[in-house]
């Protein structure tokens, strides 16, 4: 193989991920990550039938919400254009959650069952039934699987040596995450000031090349691993795809 | 994806991409441009508000005993292995 | 087409000839309900 990439976990979470990757291009490295904010489906609510509503917000109001509730998306299960249906029924004195959302497929479901819709008074309910489509971020951003997703260069600390006598005391600020001596330490532990660490020191901070560090959150439709190999494989099938037209 | 053929001699070649953007276009430069016997690769893109060619144009200039089209071939071949590469590295990790 | 009087609070059908007025206690204010079809929206 012509690259060799290494991996390595700074953070690692379900919904959330802090990872370095060595020997990456800026060029892929930017892919992958708009590769995962606009391309990597998930399922949303793209048409609601109300059937009755007499809470305070207009049906576009409360379709719009629908909308934005994020649903769990199995990977490969489904093609982009596929329909899962839901239906939601609350009545009032109560509020409506996401977690009131009935799946037709237990495969797409709230990813979180704590979202508010709406909030219902005495005598105000809401019935609506609606259809849920698997699609890309770049088409409607409720359709955007990572919500979060950035990468900055790794970047390397060193000490030259001591600050003069009566140097100015200033803060000096780095966010995200350092290599120092060989070890990987995010910022927040020395609260992001590199003098809480290195009192007194004089400090070079140098990036890194090709060593970024990713930050990688989900909106729950599925976990971070998936969304960074679904991400890479959405590259890879179309590098492959165009390969084989070329090949033509 | 549908290509179309702009301009083709043996060692230059301009291709329209159709239905891709940045994502992969960069991508794609970037892995041309450190394939062996690829002198220049760049592409251009027009945002949707402009009118006109939107698509991607893709234009590739190889030194001289290198097809343009064998280069572009090798290009994707590249990504696909980078990718491969990643997925490797980040399951092992 | 079915309306609520505003002040009597029951249920009003208007014909073409009464006007607009409660038939049951004469007010003239009346509010339209709303439709009971299902009503379909997309999200945009």
């Amino acid at each position: 193989m012509t690259e060799d990439y290494e991996v390595e976990f700074v953070e690692r979470e379900e919904r959330e991920a802090r990872f370095v990757v060595r020997g990456i291009t800026p060029a892929f490295a930017n892919g992958i990550r708009r590769a995962m904010i606009a391309d990597v489906p998930t399922f949303s609510v793209d048409t609601v039938r109300v059937v009755e509503n007499s809470s305070v917000m207009f049906d576009e109001q409360i379709s719009l919400r629908l909308g934005l509730v994020p649903l769990t998306t199995p990977v490969d299960e489904f093609e982009i254009g596929d329909e899962v249906t839901l239906s939601i029924d609350v009545s009032g004195p109560n509020t409506a959650y996401s977690g009131d959302i009935v799946t037709s497929d237990d495969l797409v479901q709230p990813a979180d069952d704590n979202v508010p819709i709406i909030e219902l008074k005495d005598d105000q309910r809401l019935e609506a039934e609606a259809d849920a489509v698997l699609d890309r971020g770049r088409e409607h951003a409720k359709h955007q699987g990572g919500v979060a997703v950035g990468y900055r260069h790794l970047q390397r600390v060193e000490v030259v040596g001591d600050k003069e006598e009566f140097a100015k005391e200033e803060p000096e600020i780095l966010r995200g995450v350092i290599e120092d001596d060989g070890e990987l330490v995010a910022t927040e532990t020395f609260d992001n000031d590199l003098t809480n660490r290195y009192p007194g020191k004089e400090v070079e901070v140098h990036d890194i090349p090709n060593a970024f560090v990713f930050h990688v959150e989900t909106d729950g439709s599925f976990s971070v691993d998936e969304l960074v190999t679904a991400a890479i494989d959405s590259l890879h099938g179309r590098a492959t795809e165009l390969k084989e037209a070329v090949q033509l | 994806m549908e290509l179309r053929v702009i301009e083709k001699e043996d060692t230059m070649l301009a291709i329209e991409i159709a239905g891709e953007d940045h994502t992969f276009m960069n991508v794609l430069k970037g892995a041309l441009l450190e394939t062996d016997g690829v002198d220049a690769a760049t592409y251009d893109m027009n945002p949707e508000q402009s009118g006109g060619q939107t698509d991607p144009v893709l234009t590739i200039k190889t030194e001289e005993n290198v097809d343009a089209l064998d280069a572009l071939e090798a290009g994707t071949q590249r990504v696909i292995d980078k990718s491969e590469s990643l997925q490797a590295a980040y399951d092992a990790a | 087409m079915s309306y609520k009087c505003s002040r009597c609070k029951r249920d009003v059908t208007l014909d073409e000839y009464g006007g607009v007025r409660c038939p049951y206690c004469g007010h003239r204010v009346l509010l339209k309900e709303r439709s009971r079809d299902v009503k379909e929206v997309g999200v945009e």
